[in-house]
């Protein structure tokens, strides 16, 4: 577990170092690391809701704007891994909805709130963060992967987890809530100094 | 100083993408006046991140990127220009309360409209939205007419603070409305309380004049 765990934050690390060299100096080697690892994920998010062809062009279009919107990742923000995330799903919307202007929060999160704010929470920076939260993860019982899943890869509203899987809206909430509880306690154990 | 939290479950749902616009846009107006909710949400999305590393990774063996296909998309990136930033929103100076992820939706020329009942409203239009938007405006030490809601409710106050039987509420504030019952805010003292408010359905005018004026309040023209 200790090498793994190791292993995991480094490559956060590594990621967010990448980005960083895009961003300074459109580093091509840099891009094509990024996109041997995390196009693959990003098709694979992609064909939850939609067929191969498409997945593989929407994932592309998703890289190449890793590319272009290097300069507004900010490693104590987010992990590479949740900014090229948010990239990925907002391509999803757009391409769902179709509409002229973006999607409420693209913009916001990812280029307006970028390093404006010093915060507490920033004393640990958010890239070594991603390595202790997909240990913390794996050890989450499974119903409560089951709903965190369908709310962040299924895109699904409380209402919606609790109709499908036949539960009580007051069961998903609280199932969502203790989940979240365990990971950000664990997380706050972690970030006292 | 007053602390109202959008509930969790909105925060979430919104973090994880799946709000309407409406509610949507409310949370992100109080994400973006909130320090503490902007946490909460940022660390939301940490959970999204690492789920979908890791969950994702047991996927990716079947559609590992090939070294063509990395040298056609490499050779794609010169294509567009860099991409700008998001226009920066242009917000005219006496809205400077208006947060760049409000002032993105504003009117061309925003313009305060008098309402019935003493306050100021201009109305937004988010596409494929079913909630009526607005930002609303009182005047110091004015109340809204006495309502009722049949449906949800959510104001973030941007400037000013109001209070109603549910709290006092300053800037950055989430307030969820009260349910079926009726509520009657009113501004603080001293300056104005600017806020957008997100209704899921037209208010219900409960007041002994009020009432006669819900008509028209349902078909928007008050």
């Amino acid at each position: 577990m200790g090498i793994r765990t190791t292993a995991l934050a480094l490559a956060a690390d590594r990621a967010a170092t990448l980005i960083e060299a895009i961003a300074e100096r459109r580093d091509r080697a840099a891009f094509a690391e990024i996109y041997r690892y995390y196009a693959p994920r990003v098709k694979s998010f992609l064909m939850r809701s939609a067929d191969a062809d498409i997945a593989q062009e929407v994932a592309q279009e998703a890289l190449i704007s890793v590319w272009h919107k290097a300069a507004s990742f900010d490693r104590r923000r987010a992990s590479v891994a949740t900014w090229i995330f948010a990239i990925a799903r907002n391509k999803r919307i757009d391409q769902l909805r179709r509409t002229n202007r973006p999607p409420i929060e693209v913009g916001d999160w990812i280029t307006v709130f970028a390093s404006e704010d010093a915060g507490p929470h920033t004393s640990v920076s958010a890239v070594q963060l991603h390595g202790r939260m997909k240990v913390l993860l794996q050890r989450l019982p499974d119903d409560q992967k089951t709903i965190l899943h369908k709310a962040f890869f299924e895109e699904k509203t409380h209402t919606v987890i609790a109709a499908e899987l036949g539960l009580p809206l007051g069961t998903v909430k609280s199932r969502i809530r203790l989940s979240l509880l365990r990971l950000r306690a664990a997380m706050e154990l972690d970030e006292k100094p | 100083m007053s602390n109202h939290r959008a509930p969790e479950e909105m925060l979430f749902d919104y973090a994880a993408g799946t709000l309407p616009p409406g509610p949507a846009l409310a949370v992100a107006v109080h994400v973006a006046l909130d320090p503490a909710a902007r946490q909460v949400v940022d660390s939301l999305r940490a959970v999204a991140g690492a789920l979908f590393e890791d969950h994702c990774a047991a996927r990716q063996d079947e559609t590992l990127a090939s070294d063509d296909e990395i040298e056609a998309v490499l050779s794609r990136l010169d294509d567009a220009p860099a991409e700008r930033h998001l226009p920066q929103s242009y917000a005219p100076p006496e809205f400077a309360w208006a947060p760049p992820v409000l002032a993105r939706w504003l009117p061309q020329r925003p313009r305060w409209r008098r309402a019935f009942g003493g306050f100021r409203h201009i109305p937004i239009r988010l596409p494929g939205d079913a909630y009526r938007v607005s930002l609303t405006c009182l005047e110091p030490g004015r109340g809204l007419p006495q309502h009722g809601h049949v449906g949800a409710e959510f104001t973030v106050v941007m400037a000013g603070n109001f209070s109603d039987a549910t709290g006092s509420y300053g800037v950055g504030d989430f307030a969820v409305g009260p349910g079926t019952g009726d509520h009657e805010p009113i501004a603080g003292p001293g300056a104005p309380c600017i806020a957008l408010t997100v209704l899921e359905r037209p208010v219900v005018l409960t007041g002994a004049w009020g009432r006669w004026m819900n008509p028209l309040v349902r078909r928007g023209m008050l």
